[in-house]
Formats: structure tokens, sequence, C-alpha cells
């Protein structure tokens, strides 16, 4: 084949390839770049209450600094996310560890402990809301059995974050464990065959060996859930719409009321625009950390 | 028996102990629901909670009489089937594409969605579907959807594609095959099991996904998870239709992950993970 026919045919390829992937990449930018453009432009843009539009600068913006909810909402979600980060990663490597040494796992098991991460996280909201009612709830049942006081569960401004935090982990602590479960599985058994020779404790095993192995699989599962943990929206619009008062109102949830229950489309869009900024923000200070952990 | 066997036998207890523990944890709430779903309405909020009692089906009934509930149902359907669809037909080609060329930006601008908060989509959309009167068609709910179901489809395909040894497509283009013919008559053949998983994967995230169609969906279009609002709305007292609505919603994507959890774990993860 001469020089030119084989350039022709790898730019016939190459066309070819691109044509592949344009439906793709034409979709995303219609459905997704050009509307994040435009979030950007209404960003700046002041609708009144008669739904009339015009330019406002950087109004929002300092709006933004100067709106109670918003430092309120900024401060539900950080305290929910590294609550339920927390508690997702603990219970998830602990939970990894009993799975990893229970060796053989029947089909059956693994569906029955992908099940709650994979019904629909409203489900999880409605199940929840009736097993935690302070008067009829099931839950409250089982604490006074134990000797314990009730609790008033998501109707408590004090307790509706933990309980929220409750209720995403016991849907998530799976996927957390089955993540590790994986990172167990890849690591090298001959190091846990030099510390059995050296004698070493099964906790100290765990601490000096699998645990440092562990950390770039740890890091990934924790970039995964910080990018749903920080946007949490379903189960709280489900149960307690940011409520009760605005006990639970994430700038998620926070920017959703402003936008759709009162129309405040531009001043919304300023709001979301900060909270993405956030999330991409945790998502690269996390990659980094992969960074360094990685071995 | 020598104390290490003994040892051995009683960490194995402990850790058997624990897998029960985790799994009464993580199965008593759903247990809880599909039997709270059963209980006559007298019975569902009896305290102390009744465990024993006479199985009925009355809620379900109530549910379907009560509330459009099967025509929400179709609605969900025909969203999660419409983006699924959509989602495979753009993203096959697209991880073929990106597995053959190693030119990854298309994929990783599709993960986009799986960062950013829904809202900032919506609210755009919001405005410009209100403009050429598209709220409430399935066709916007689709679109919306199909966000959700294609960076999935390419994440899951991208590493099956990559499996497929180079040496396959490069006899075949040898042999005079254009590329569409390769991904259509030799690799979507060979990774056939990965397009099953990735179209179970994206049915059941669309399927789940609620803030789109809170805002894009009207009454005759709501799916059934954005109608779970008005369930509860209407249920404060009636529990048992609650749950029954709570069963039945959950009980797809449940039935179908249970079919392919054995390849779930590294395509939920979007190749992060080999599992």
């Amino acid at each position: 084949m001469s020089d030119a026919a084989a350039t022709l045919a790898q730019d016939r390829q190459k066309l070819e390839m691109s044509a592949l992937s344009a439906p793709a990449v034409i979709f995303t930018v219609a459905m997704i770049a050009f509307p994040v453009v435009y979030t950007v432009w209404l960003g700046f843009q002041n609708f009144s209450s008669t739904g009339k539009q015009s330019f406002a600068g950087l109004a929002n913006y300092s709006k933004l600094v100067s709106d109670y909810e918003f430092w309120h909402g900024l401060w539900v979600t950080i305290a929910l996310y590294v609550l339920s980060l927390v508690l997702q990663l603990v219970f998830g490597v602990w939970l990894a560890l009993v799975l990893f040494h229970a060796k053989r796992l029947p089909g059956i098991v693994r569906s029955l402990f992908i099940s709650p991460f994979m019904m629909p996280p409203v489900v999880a909201g409605m199940m929840w809301l009736v097993i935690l009612d302070p008067s009829l709830g099931a839950a409250n049942y089982v604490l006074q059995t134990f000797g314990l006081p009730p609790s008033d569960w998501l109707a408590s401004p004090t307790w509706v974050i933990p309980t929220v935090a409750l209720i995403d982990s016991w849907q998530w602590t799976p996927y957390v464990a089955l993540i590790v479960l994986g990172g167990l599985q890849s690591l090298p058994p001959s190091v846990y065959e030099a510390a059995q020779i050296d004698g070493a404790s099964p906790f100290k095993t765990f601490q000096r060996i699998t645990l440092p192995l562990l950390l770039p699989t740890i890091v990934t599962a924790a970039i995964l859930r910080s990018v749903d943990l920080l946007r949490f929206f379903d189960i709280i619009y489900i149960t307690t719409q940011g409520g009760p008062g605005n006990a639970s109102n994430t700038l998620n949830i926070y920017g959703f009321r402003v936008g759709f229950e009162f129309f405040n489309i531009g001043y919304a869009s300023a709001l979301m625009l900060t909270l993405t900024a956030i999330v991409f923000g945790a998502v690269l200070a996390f990659n980094r950390l992969r960074g360094a952990v990685a071995w | 028996m020598t104390d290490a066997a003994n040892t051995d036998r009683w960490i194995r207890w402990l850790n058997l102990v624990q897998l029960v523990l985790a799994g009464i944890i993580i199965m008593a709430p759903t247990v809880w629901m599909v039997l709270s779903s059963f209980k006559p309405s007298f019975e569902v909020t009896a305290y102390p909670p009744a465990l024993i009692f006479t199985p009925t089906l009355e809620n379900y009934v109530e549910l379907t009489r009560t509330t459009p509930f099967l025509s929400y149902a179709l609605n969900s359907l025909i969203v999660t089937v419409g983006s699924t669809a959509l989602g495979l037909l753009f993203g096959i080609p697209a991880a073929f594409a990106v597995s053959w060329t190693r030119i990854s930006w298309p994929a990783i601008l599709t993960l986009a969605a799986r960062m950013a908060p829904g809202t900032l989509f919506l609210l755009p959309w919001y405005v410009m579907f209100r403009q050429v009167g598209m709220i409430g068609s399935y066709t916007a709910l689709i679109l919306s959807h199909a966000v959700i179901t294609l960076p999935i489809v390419i994440w899951v395909l991208l590493p099956s594609f990559d499996g497929i040894p180079r040496s396959v497509f490069e006899a075949a283009q040898v042999d005079g095959c254009s590329v569409t013919r390769i991904l259509w008559r030799i690799a979507l053949p060979l990774v056939a099991s990965g397009v099953a998983v990735s179209a179970i994967l994206a049915f059941v995230f669309s399927w789940n996904y609620f803030l789109f169609a809170l805002v894009l969906s009207n009454g005759d279009t709501k799916t059934l998870i954005a109608a779970a609002f008005n369930f509860i709305g209407e249920g404060s007292t009636q529990w048992g239709a609650l749950m029954a609505a709570a069963t039945l919603i959950a009980l797809p994507p449940l039935v179908l992950a249970a079919l392919v959890q054995r390849w779930l774990v590294s395509g939920l993860t979007l190749g992060a993970v080999k599992g």
C-alpha cells in the first residue's frame, strides 16, 4: 500500500470513529454543556415575581454571601456529608472484612447485600418514615424493649441530620463494603503469608498491612460517595422536605425550592453553581489524596 | 485439639455472628416494609407493632382503587425503557470508539452528569422545555433520564471492549471491514453480556431517579417515583397502602439486580474498581 493510500485509510478510520462517538458527544453537549453555560448566564439574571427577567450582574452572588439560609444550608450539607461518609467508610470496611473472611458467598447472600442500594432512595425514605414514626414506629418499640428512651427521629430538629445520615448509611454501606471487598480480593496473598510467618496478630496485620494497602480503594469509595452525599436530595425531600423548620435544608434542597417553589431561577442558578463547585473541589481533593496513598 | 485450631474455630464463629448481625440490619427494614404491606389496616398502626397477623391483599387493592397506580407504573416503564434504549443507542458506539482510539474525553464528558447536582441541569432545562411547551412530555422525561443512562452504558462497556484482543479487529480491517461493520458484526456479539449488564444498570438507575420527573412531568406523565410523594401525602393514616406502593416500586430494580448481582460491582463503580 502506498503512503498516500495508507494516510487516506487512516483518515477514513478517524472519520468513522468520530461518527461513532458523535451522537453521545452531541447529546451531552446539548443536554449538559449548553445548559450549564445557560445556568451561568441565568445566575446573572434577576427574575421578578411576575416572571420579568433583567440583568442583575453579581447581585445573586452578593445576595448569597449575606443569605443566612445559604450558610445554614452549607452547614447542614457539610454536617450530613461528614457524618454519613465516616459512618459508611467505617462500617463499610468492617462489613468488607466480614464478607472477605466468609470466603464463599452464595448469590442469594450477595443479592441480599446489594438490595438496599438497588432500591430507589425514595422507597428507602418511605419505609424509614414508617419505621421511625415517633409514636407508632417499630424503631422506638425496639429502643424501649432494650430500655432505651424513644426518639423523635426525623421530627426532631436536633436528631434529623443524624437520622438522615443513618438512613443513607443503611442504604449505601453495603455498596462501600462491596468496593472495599473488591480491593481486598485483589491484594497479593503473599503479604499475609509473610505476616503470618512473622507471627503478627490479626489486629496488627490489619493495621500495618491490610489498611495501608486498602487505602487507595477506600479513597475511591469516598470519592464515589462524596459526589452523591454533597448533593443529598431524595431521602430528605421525601421524608422532611428540609424540616422540621429548616433543620435538614441542604444546599441542594434549598436551591431546588428557591428555583421551583419560589421560581427565583437566577438565585437558584447561583446556588447550584456554588454547590457544583464544592462537589468538584471535593473530588479534586480526594483525587490528590488517592495519588498520595497509591502504592 | 491444638490451641491454634481452637482459636481458628473461635474466629470463624465470631465472623459468622457478625455476618448474621449485618444481614439482619440490612434486611430488617425491607422485610418490615413488605410485612406491613400485607397487614390489615387496623394492625399496620398497632402498637406494640404486630409480628403475627393474617395477611391480606386489601392494601394493594386499596392502592389501585384510590390512586392511578397502574398508569404511573406505565409512565415509569415508558420513561425508563426509552432512556435505556437511548443510552444504549448513543453509548455503545461511543464506548467502542473510546476503547479503540484511546481518546477518552467523550467518556469523561458524559461523567459530568454523574458529578454535578441534578438541579444544575434542571433549572435551564425547565426554562428551555417550558419555552417549547415540552414540560410534561415523555420526550423531555426520556431525554433527561438519558443523561443518567448514557454514562452508565459507556463506563460499563469500556472494560468489555478493552478486553477484546486488538488482533481481532486488525484482521477484520485487513479483510476490508468498515469500522461500523466491525462494531456491529464482530465486537458487539463479543461483549453481549456487558451490554446486558449495562442495560440492566441503566434501567435500574433510570427507574430509581427522582428529581427530574418531579419537575418535568405533569399529572398525565408522572412516574411512580415522582408520584411517591402523593402516596405519602394521602397515606399518613394509610401506612398499609404506602408500604404496598413502596414494595411495588422497589420490586423491578430488586429483581433485575438479583439477576446480574455477580457482575454488578465493577459496573456500579463505573470502572473505578475491577471487581
